[in-house]
C-alpha cells in the first residue's frame, strides 16, 4: 500500500465506521448489537493503521497524500500514534461502560447507535486534524472536533450535561474563531511574500520561507493563534468549557476529550511557534508559552486541592498538564521539547486510565462526590488498585512515566537558567500531588456504602485499564528504543525552525563583521539564545 | 467612487447591521435583519472581484450567498415556531451603549490594523479594521444577550467579520478552503440550534441565566 492508499484508508476507516453505525439503527432490535460490531470492527483498524502509519514514518521520515494536503512526519505521527492507542482503548471501554448504561436503562439502542457513530466521527476529526498540512484545514478540522463531540458532552440529556454542551460549543467556536484570525493573517502574508502564492496555505511551505513573513504579522497572529487554539488546548484563562464538558461526558468520552484532543489543538499551537521561532526566533513565543502555562498550572493546582467531584479535578489535572507540557515547549533546547512531547504521551496514557476509573466508579456508586466515594478497595478491589496506581502515576511518583517527563521538565528549566520558574513550578506540582493523593486515599479506603454492591464492572471496562497501567510502567521504567527515536526526531523538528533563525542571525552577524561593521561577538551569546 | 471606496462604505454598512442585529428587540427579526447584513457580506465581496479583477470571489459571493442570506436566516426562523414569546428575552445593554462599544470596537480595530502592511489592502484598511471590529463586536453580542439562541446570532457576526478579513486578505486561498469555511459555519449553526431546543425543552427556558449549575 502506498502512502496516499495508506493515509486515505486512515481517515476513511473512523469516518465509514462513524457513518455505518449510525446508520445501524435500521436493523431494529439488534441495532445495538450491530453497532457494536461495527465500532469493535472499527476501532480495531484504526489502531492497525496508526501503528503502521507510525512505522512508515519512522522509516521513511514522512508520508504524504492528497498534494502535501495531508502529511504526517515524526511530531505528527506521535499524535496520530495516541489517537490510534487512545481511540482503540477508550472504545473498548466504550463498549464495556455502555453495556451497562444499555442495561440499566440509562440509554436506549437508539442512543447507543449515536453514541458509536459520533463517537467514530469525533475520532475521524481529530485524525484530520493531526495530518492536516493545509493551515486553513487545521482549523477547519480543530472546529470540526467541536461540533462533532458536542453531543458526546451532552449525551445523557439531562439538565447539567446540555449546560456543559452549550459551554462547550460556544466558548470553543469563539475561542477557535481567533485561531481562524490567526491562520488568516499567516496565510495573507505568505500569500504576497511566496514565490507561489497557492504554497501559503501550507504548512511545510510556510516554514521554508519563515524568513521572509513580515514580523509584526507573525506576532499578532502567534497571539491570536494561541489564543484562539489555546482555548481548545485548555489553557488558562480559556479553559472554562473543560470542567464542564469532561466532567458531564460519558467517562469514556471524557478519556478522549482529555487524553486526545486537547493534544490536536495542542499539535496545531506547536506548528505554529514553530513558524514564529523560525520567522521572528524562539524568545516571543517561548515567553507566551511559560506565561500561559504557568499561569495553566497555577490556577489547576488551586482547583485540584479544593475539589470535591471526581471528574471535575481529573478535568483540572488536565489543565494543570497541558499547562506543564506548554511550560516545556516555553523553555525550549533539545531538552524542553523533548520532555514536552514524552510528557504529551505520558499526560494522555494516564489521564485515558483516571477517566476510564471515573467511569467504573460511577458505575458502581452512581456519583463522582468524593464524599459518597468510599471504600473502593472493598467494593471493587481491581478497579481500585489501578485507579489508585493511575492518581499517584499521574501525581508524578516514580516508577511511573509521568514523573519521567516531570524531572526532564524540571531539568530543562534549570538548565535554561529558570531556575525560579522551576521552584514555583515544584511548589504547584506538590500541592497537585497532595490533591490527587487525597482523592485516591479518600477513595479507595474506608468503609463502604451499604448500598453500593460488591463486584467489579467486567472485563471489558477494566482490560483497558490495565493495558494503560502496563504502559505507563513501560514508559516509566524504559521507554521502547523506536518510541524514544521517534520523540527525539520529531524534537529536531520543532527545534529546526529556531535552528533556521538561529543560522540567519549568525550569518547576517558574520557578514556585518566582515564588513567590518560590527566587532566579533563571543560564540556563546548566539548559542545562549536558544 | 472607485471599488476600495465601494468596500470601505459597505463595511461601514455591515457594522451598522451589526447592531441592529443585536439590538434586535426579538429573534425573528434579528434573523432578518441578519439576511440583510449577509447581503451586504455577498455585495462586497461582487465588489471585491471587481475591483481586484478577482473570479474566485464571485464563488465566495454565490457560496455566501446561498450559506448565509438563505440558510442560515432559515434555520434560525425555522428553531422558532417550537418557542414561546416570554423565550425573546432582552439583551442586557441599552442601544446607546452597544453604539458606543461598536464605535470603541472599530476605533481600536482600525488602530490595530494601521501597522500591518501590505501592499494589496493599503486603499482597503477601513474595511480590514471593520472586520477586525466587526468580529470582535460579535464578541459583545454573544456576552450582552440573555438568550441562548440569541447568542447564536454573536457567533454568525464573528464568522462574517473573519469572513470579510478572509476575503480581504486571502481571497486567493483553494476554493475548497472557503467552501470548508462556509460549511463548517452552517454546521456549527445547526448544532447550535438543536442544542438550543433542547436546553428549551429540557429547561422550559432560553435564558442564560438558568445555565449557571456547573461551577468550581
Amino acid at each position: 500500500m502506498n502512502h496516499a492508499d495508506l493515509l486515505s484508508v486512515l481517515l476513511l476507516v473512523p469516518l465509514a465506521t462513524s457513518v455505518l453505525c449510525l446508520a445501524s439503527r435500521l436493523f431494529g432490535s439488534a441495532a445495538h448489537v450491530v453497532a457494536r460490531a461495527l465500532h469493535a470492527i472499527g476501532i480495531t483498524a484504526l489502531l492497525a493503521l496508526t501503528i503502521v502509519v507510525v512505522i512508515e514514518v519512522a522509516a521513511a521520515g514522512e508520508v504524504a497524500a492528497f498534494g502535501s494536503w495531508v502529511r504526517v512526519d515524526s511530531l505528527g505521527a506521535i499524535f496520530v500514534g495516541l489517537i490510534g492507542v487512545i481511540g482503540f482503548l477508550t472504545g473498548l471501554y466504550s463498549i464495556g461502560y455502555m453495556n451497562h448504561e444499555l442495561a440499566s436503562s440509562e440509554v436506549d439502542a437508539g442512543q447507543l447507535c449515536n453514541y458509536y457513530g459520533i463517537f467514530n466521527l469525533f475520532i475521524f476529526t481529530m485524525l484530520l486534524a493531526a495530518t492536516a498540512n493545509n493551515i486553513i484545514a487545521m482549523w477547519v478540522a480543530i472546529e470540526a472536533t467541536t461540533l462533532a463531540s458536542t453531543f458526546l458532552v451532552g449525551f445523557y440529556g439531562q439538565r447539567s450535561s446540555l449546560e456543559a454542551a452549550w459551554k462547550y460549543i460556544v466558548i470553543c467556536t469563539v475561542g477557535v474563531a481567533f485561531g481562524l484570525y490567526g491562520v488568516v493573517l499567516v496565510y495573507s502574508n505568505g500569500a504576497g511574500v511566496l514565490p507561489h502564492t497557492a504554497d501559503a496555505a501550507f504548512w511545510t511551505h510556510l516554514l521554508a520561507h519563515a524568513d521572509v513573513l513580515d514580523p509584526t504579522l507573525v506576532k499578532l497572529a502567534f497571539v491570536f493563534v494561541l489564543i484562539g487554539f489555546g482555548t481548545k488546548a485548555g489553557f488558562f484563562p480559556m479553559h472554562a468549557w473543560l470542567p464542564d464538558a469532561h466532567s458531564e461526558a460519558p467517562s469514556p468520552t471524557s478519556a478522549l476529550l482529555s487524553a486526545v484532543l486537547l493534544n490536536c489543538a495542542l499539535l496545531v499551537v506547536v506548528r505554529f511557534y514553530m513558524l514564529a521561532a523560525a520567522s521572528i526566533g524562539p524568545a516571543f513565543p517561548q515567553t507566551l508559552m511559560i506565561v500561559f502555562g504557568l499561569l495553566s498550572i497555577a490556577v489547576a493546582a488551586f482547583f485540584i486541592i479544593v475539589q470535591r467531584n471526581m471528574k471535575r479535578l481529573l478535568a483540572y489535572s488536565s489543565v494543570e498538564n497541558m499547562g506543564l507540557i506548554a511550560l516545556a515547549f516555553g523553555i525550549g533546547g533539545p531538552l524542553g521539547v523533548f520532555a514536552a512531547l514524552l510528557h504529551t504521551i505520558n499526560h494522555s496514557l494516564a489521564k485515558a486510565l483516571l477517566f476510564c476509573g471515573s467511569g467504573n466508579v460511577l458505575l458502581r456508586y452512581g456519583t463522582p462526590d468524593l464524599d459518597a466515594v468510599k471504600g473502593l478497595l472493598r467494593v471493587a478491589p481491581l478497579t481500585a488498585v489501578l485507579l489508585g496506581a493511575g492518581a499517584l502515576a499521574l501525581a508524578g511518583v516514580p516508577p511511573f512515566n509521568v514523573f519521567v517527563s516531570e524531572f526532564m521538565i524540571v531539568t530543562a528549566g534549570i538548565h535554561a537558567n529558570h531556575t525560579w520558574l522551576m521552584v514555583v513550578t515544584l511548589l504547584l506540582l506538590t500541592v497537585v500531588l497532595a490533591g490527587l493523593v487525597r482523592m485516591a486515599a479518600g477513595m479507595l479506603f474506608g468503609p463502604a456504602p451499604e448500598a453500593v454492591p460488591k463486584a467489579e464492572t467486567g472485563v471489558l471496562t477494566l482490560l483497558p485499564m490495565a493495558i494503560l497501567l502496563v504502559l505507563m510502567v513501560v514508559m516509566g521504567v524504559r521507554a521502547p528504543t523506536g518510541l524514544v527515536s521517534l520523540v527525539d526526531n520529531a524534537t529536531q523538528i520543532v527545534l529546526s525552525g529556531a535552528a533556521a533563525h538561529e543560522a540567519r542571525v549568525a550569518q547576517a552577524h558574520q557578514a556585518a563583521v566582515e564588513q567590518n561593521a560590527i566587532p566579533p561577538a563571543p560564540t556563546t551569546a548566539l548559542a545562549g539564545r536558544q | 467612487m472607485d471599488g476600495s471606496m465601494v468596500v470601505n462604505s459597505l463595511a461601514a454598512v455591515l457594522i451598522v447591521t451589526s447592531l441592529l442585529v443585536t439590538a434586535a428587540s426579538d429573534t425573528a427579526r434579528a434573523a432578518r435583519l441578519y439576511a440583510v447584513q449577509s447581503l451586504v457580506l455577498v455585495a462586497i465581496f461582487v465588489a471585491l472581484a471587481v475591483a481586484h479583477g478577482a473570479e474566485e470571489l464571485y464563488l465566495w459571493a454565490a457560496s455566501a450567498f446561498v450559506t448565509k442570506v438563505i440558510l442560515v436566516p432559515m434555520i434560525m426562523l425555522r428553531a422558532l415556531p417550537s418557542l414561546s414569546p416570554q423565550d425573546d428575552l432582552p439583551g442586557v445593554l441599552k442601544p446607546a451603549w452597544l453604539v458606543l462599544a461598536a464605535a470603541l470596537i472599530v476605533g481600536l480595530s482600525c488602530y490595530a490594523v494601521s501597522s500591518v502592511h501590505i501592499a494589496l489592502v493599503e486603499p482597503l484598511k477601513p474595511a480590514l479594521g471593520i472586520s477586525l471590529g466587526h468580529f470582535l463586536f460579535g464578541l459583545v453580542c454573544i456576552v450582552t444577550q440573555r438568550s441562548i439562541l440569541k447568542q447564536i446570532f454573536g457567533f454568525c457576526l464573528m464568522e462574517n467579520g473573519s469572513h470579510l478579513t478572509l476575503a480581504l486578505l486571502a481571497y486567493k486561498a483553494p476554493e475548497i478552503v472557503e467552501i470548508g469555511v462556509a460549511t463548517d459555519a452552517v454546521f456549527a449553526v445547526i448544532i447550535m440550534v438543536v442544542l438550543v431546543r433542547r436546553i428549551q425543552r429540557t429547561l422550559q427556558s432560553l435564558d442564560v441565566k438558568q445555565l449557571t449549575a456547573l461551577k468550581g
